[in-house]
C-alpha cells in the first residue's frame, strides 16, 4: 500500500507531467523528415547522426526522422497530401514520374531562394542538381543521392572475343557486340520480369537514335512518337539487340538472376548502376575482372537518376527545413558520409581516398558529365510507364513490330485524360 | 409488449447478438465496398484533396481504351474455366485414391493438403526458381535427360506463361478440393454400394450410379468455391510473373490493384474491381439461392 508521502509524490509527478505537456507548445523549430527505411543500415544510422548533430549545432531545434518501407512511404505521402499534416521534408525520386507527381500536386515548395542563399549550386554535382530544374515554377528539392548507370563488362570475355578497347561510339559498341556474337558470347544480360531492367536498353538506344533534345521531347510527350522516325528506329534497334545480342531467354528471369548470369560469365555486359560495384565487391567477385564505360550514345549525357529531398509546401518551418538540408549537403557532412549512404556524394567538393579502381572510374564519369538523361520510369507518368513497359516487352518478344510499337505508345498517350 | 418481454423475444435476442457482427461487417466490408463503387465514378490520384465526379468515364476508359483490361478479362475467364476442370478433377481422383484403405493413407492426405496451407507468395517464390530457364529444376531435369530442346522460357514466353502459372496454382489448390471430396465420400452409403455390387455393377458403374450422385452437393460446392477462388487469383500471379511478360498473364484482380496502388488511378482501379465484383456476384448469388433451397428441402 502506498504511504501518504508516496501518494503525494506520485500526484505531484503526474501534475507536473500534465502541466508540462499542456504548457509546452509545438516548437517552431521542430522539423520532420519522412524518408525510406534503407536496406543499407549504415544509411539509417548516418541519417540519425546527422539529425542529432544538427540539433546540437542548433539548440532548441528537434529533427524527427520518420522512416518507412517504399510502399508505406508513398501511401503516407498521399495521405499527407490530403490533409494539413505531414512532413517538412520528404524523400522522393527526381523526375516527372513519381517525384513529379508530388510536385504537380503542389506538395513541393520552390527552393530558388534557398539555392541562392546557401549557394547550393557551388557545392552540388551538376549532374545530380540538374533534376531540380525539371519542373515549372522554380527549383524543387535538393539531391539526396545520384545514381549513374553504365555498361559493366567482363574483361576476359572481351579479350576472348578479340575486343581490344572499350567502345567509344555506338558503332564501336555494335562492332563489339558482333565480335562477341561471333565468339559465341551473348553481349548483354537482362532480366525481363522486372520491366525496368530491359527498359534501360530501350532508354539508351532512344538517346542514341534520337539525340538529347528529341529524346527529352519524346519522354515529355511533347512530340508525336509516330512522327519521329528516330523513335521507330530505336524500337527496331532495340528489337535487334534483344534478339541478336542478349542472353536468351531473358523475359522470364529477373535482374537478380541476370546478375548471377553476368558474374557466372554467361554474358559479357550488363547495363547497371554505380551500386553494382558494392554488390560485386560484397559477393566476393574480383573487381579487376570488370570494367565500365558509359553506354556510348554520342550525346555527351550520362544515363542516371537521382533521389531527392523536397521541402513540403505544408511545412510550418521551411527556413529551418532548408537550413537542415544545407547542413546535410555541406562539405563536412558529405565528406563524413562517403560510403555510408552512397559511394559517390552529391557534393562535388568531397575528397575520395582509398577508392577501388571501379569506384574511381565512376567518380571520373560523374565529373565528366554535366548533363543527364533519366530512366524512362522516372521520366514518364506512372500510367505511361506501365504502357511503355508493356510495349517494350512486346517488341523484345517479337510480338509487336517497331512501327506498331511507336503507334501503340502514341495512341495510349493521346487517349490519356 | 413490455421491455422485459421484448428482450426475452428470441428474435430480439438474435438481433442483439448479431449487432456487433453487423457493425464490424458494415465498417470493414460494406462501407469499403460501397466506397469502391462511388470511387469508380470519380477521378482521384490519391493526392488531390478533392475527388472529381466523372460519371462513367472510368468504365468507358477500361472498356474502350485500356490495352490491358480485355487481356486481363480473357485471362480471368480462361483461368476460371481451367479452375473448374483441373483442380476439382485432380482433387476428386486424389480423394478416390486416398479413400481406399492403402498404406500411409493419412500421411499422403496430409502431404497433398500441405500446399494449401503454404502462403501463395511462398509458393510463387518456390515455383519461380523451379521455372528458372537456366538453373531451375525443370530445366536441369530436362538437361539431364538430354531433352534440352524441351526447355522453355516457362514464365517469359507469353504463349505458355499463363499455363505455367496455372500449374503452380493447381499444385497449391488441388489439396483443398481433395479434402472436400474426401468429406463427401464419407457420406456415400456403403449399403447402396454393396447393393449395387450384389446386383453385378462393376467399379465404374458403382462410381457412376452411386458415388457420383451422392457427391453432387460436394461437387457443386467445390465448383463454386473454385470459381470464387479463381476470380480472386492474385498473389500467385503477382509473385510469379507480376502480370508479365507484356501483361500477358494479367488478371482482373491484379490489374485493379496495379491501377489503384501502382499507377495510383484509384477511379479506374475501382471500376475494374466493380466489374470483378459483378462477375463474382453473378456466380455467388445463384449459389447462395441454391444452398438456401437445399437447406429448406432438408429441413
Amino acid at each position: 500500500m502506498l504511504t501518504l508521502t508516496a501518494k503525494l509524490k506520485s500526484a505531484s509527478i503526474v501534475a507536473m507531467a500534465v502541466a508540462a505537456l499542456s504548457a509546452t507548445p509545438a516548437l517552431a523549430d521542430d522539423i520532420t523528415l519522412w524518408t525510406l527505411n534503407f536496406d543499407n543500415n549504415a544509411a539509417n544510422v548516418a541519417l540519425k547522426k546527422i539529425a542529432s548533430d544538427f540539433e546540437a549545432a542548433n539548440p532548441g531545434t528537434h529533427v524527427e526522422i520518420v522512416q518507412r518501407a517504399v510502399d508505406e512511404h508513398k501511401t503516407a505521402l498521399r495521405v499527407a497530401a490530403g490533409s494539413d499534416k505531414g512532413p517538412d521534408i520528404y524523400f522522393s525520386w527526381a523526375g516527372l514520374g513519381l517525384g513529379g507527381e508530388y510536385v504537380k500536386a503542389g506538395l513541393s515548395l520552390p527552393l530558388d531562394k534557398y539555392y541562392t542563399e546557401y549557394k547550393w549550386n557551388d557545392e552540388l554535382l551538376p549532374s545530380a542538381a540538374a533534376f531540380a530544374d525539371l519542373y515549372p515554377g522554380g527549383k524543387r528539392g535538393v539531391p539526396f543521392t545520384f545514381k549513374g548507370e553504365a555498361v559493366y563488362y567482363n574483361k576476359k570475355l572481351f579479350e576472348q572475343a578479340g575486343i581490344k578497347e572499350e567502345p567509344k561510339t555506338y558503332e564501336d559498341l555494335l562492332a563489339a557486340a558482333e565480335k562477341l556474337k561471333a565468339a559465341g558470347i551473348p553481349a548483354f544480360t537482362f532480366g525481363g520480369t522486372v520491366n525496368w531492367h530491359v527498359m534501360r536498353l530501350m532508354d539508351v538506344i532512344l538517346e542514341t537514335k534520337c539525340g538529347a533534345d528529341k529524346h527529352d521531347a519524346l519522354k515529355a510527350m511533347k512530340v508525336d512518337w509516330t512522327k519521329e522516325q528516330c523513335a521507330t528506329d530505336a524500337f527496331a534497334e532495340f528489337a535487334k539487340w534483344t534478339k541478336d545480342y542478349t542472353l536468351q531467354p531473358f523475359m522470364g528471369i529477373d535482374n537478380k538472376q541476370s546478375y548471377s548470369l553476368f558474374t557466372a560469365g554467361r554474358a559479357a555486359m550488363m547495363l547497371e548502376g554505380d551500386w553494382l560495384v558494392g554488390q560485386l565487391d560484397g559477393s566476393g567477385a574480383n573487381l579487376d575482372d570488370y570494367g565500365i564505360f558509359p553506354f556510348p550514345t554520342n550525346t555527351d549525357r550520362l544515363y542516371g537518376f537521382a533521389e531527392y529531398n523536397y521541402v513540403s509546401t505544408k511545412s510550418k518551418s521551411p527556413d529551418m527545413a532548408a537550413k537542415f538540408l544545407d547542413y546535410f549537403l555541406s562539405d563536412k557532412v558529405q565528406q563524413d558520409l562517403v560510403g555510408q549512404i552512397s559511394s559517390i556524394s552529391v557534393n562535388k567538393n568531397v575528397k575520395y581516398t582509398n577508392q577501388k579502381p571501379l569506384e574511381a572510374e565512376w567518380l571520373d564519369i560523374f565529373k565528366k558529365y554535366s548533363n543527364v538523361y533519366m530512366n524512362g520510369d522516372q521520366a514518364f507518368p506512372l500510367d505511361v510507364t506501365t504502357e511503355y513497359f508493356r510495349i517494350i516487352n512486346e517488341v523484345a518478344s517479337g510480338n509487336v513490330e517497331p512501327a506498331d510499337a511507336a503507334k501503340q505508345l502514341q495512341s495510349f498517350i493521346a487517349s490519356r485524360t | 409488449m413490455s421491455l422485459r418481454q421484448t428482450t426475452h423475444d428470441p428474435r430480439t435476442q438474435a438481433f442483439i447478438l448479431l449487432v456487433p457482427a453487423l457493425v464490424i461487417y458494415a465498417v470493414f466490408a460494406l462501407y469499403p465496398m460501397l466506397n469502391v463503387v462511388f470511387l469508380s465514378f470519380q477521378k482521384w490520384n490519391g493526392l488531390d484533396a478533392n475527388r472529381q465526379f466523372v460519371g462513367l468515364a472510368n468504365y468507358t476508359a477500361i472498356f474502350t481504351r485500356d490495352p490491358v483490361f480485355w487481356v486481363a478479362f480473357r485471362n480471368t475467364v480462361i483461368w476460371t474455366l481451367m479452375s473448374l476442370v483441373f483442380p476439382p478433377m485432380g482433387g476428386l481422383l486424389l480423394a478416390l485414391s486416398l479413400n481406399q484403405k492403402i498404406f500411409g493413407r493419412n500421411s499422403l492426405r496430409a502431404i497433398f493438403y500441405l500446399p494449401v496451407i503454404i502462403a501463395p507468395i511462398a509458393v510463387a517464390t518456390m515455383w519461380k526458381w523451379m521455372y528458372d530457364p537456366f538453373f531451375g529444376l525443370f530445366s536441369q531435369m530436362l538437361t539431364s535427360w538430354g531433352m534440352q530442346a524441351w526447355i522453355k522460357d516457362w514464365l517469359g514466353n507469353k504463349d505458355i506463361a499463363l499455363y505455367s502459372v496455372f500449374v503452380a496454382y493447381i499444385w497449391q489448390t488441388v489439396g483443398f478440393s481433395m479434402v472436400l471430396f474426401l468429406a463427401g465420400l464419407q457420406n456415400v452409403s456403403l449399403t447402396l454400394v454393396e447393393a449395387a455390387r450384389i446386383d453385378g455393377a462393376g467399379r465404374f458403374a458403382v462410381f457412376k450410379h452411386v458415388t457420383l450422385p451422392a457427391l453432387r452437393p460436394t461437387i457443386t460446392i467445390v465448383l463454386v468455391l473454385s470459381i470464387i477462388s479463381s476470380l480472386k487469383a492474385f498473389d500467385i500471379v503477382y509473385g510469379l510473373t507480376g502480370g508479365g511478360p507484356a501483361q500477358s498473364t494479367q488478371m482482373l484482380a491484379l490489374w485493379a490493384f496495379t491501377q489503384a496502388m501502382q499507377i495510383f488511378d484509384f477511379g479506374r482501379g475501382a471500376a475494374i474491381s466493380v466489374v470483378l465484383l459483378l462477375i463474382t456476384m453473378a456466380v455467388v448469388i445463384p449459389y447462395l439461392r441454391w444452398t438456401q433451397k437445399h437447406e429448406e428441402v432438408e429441413s
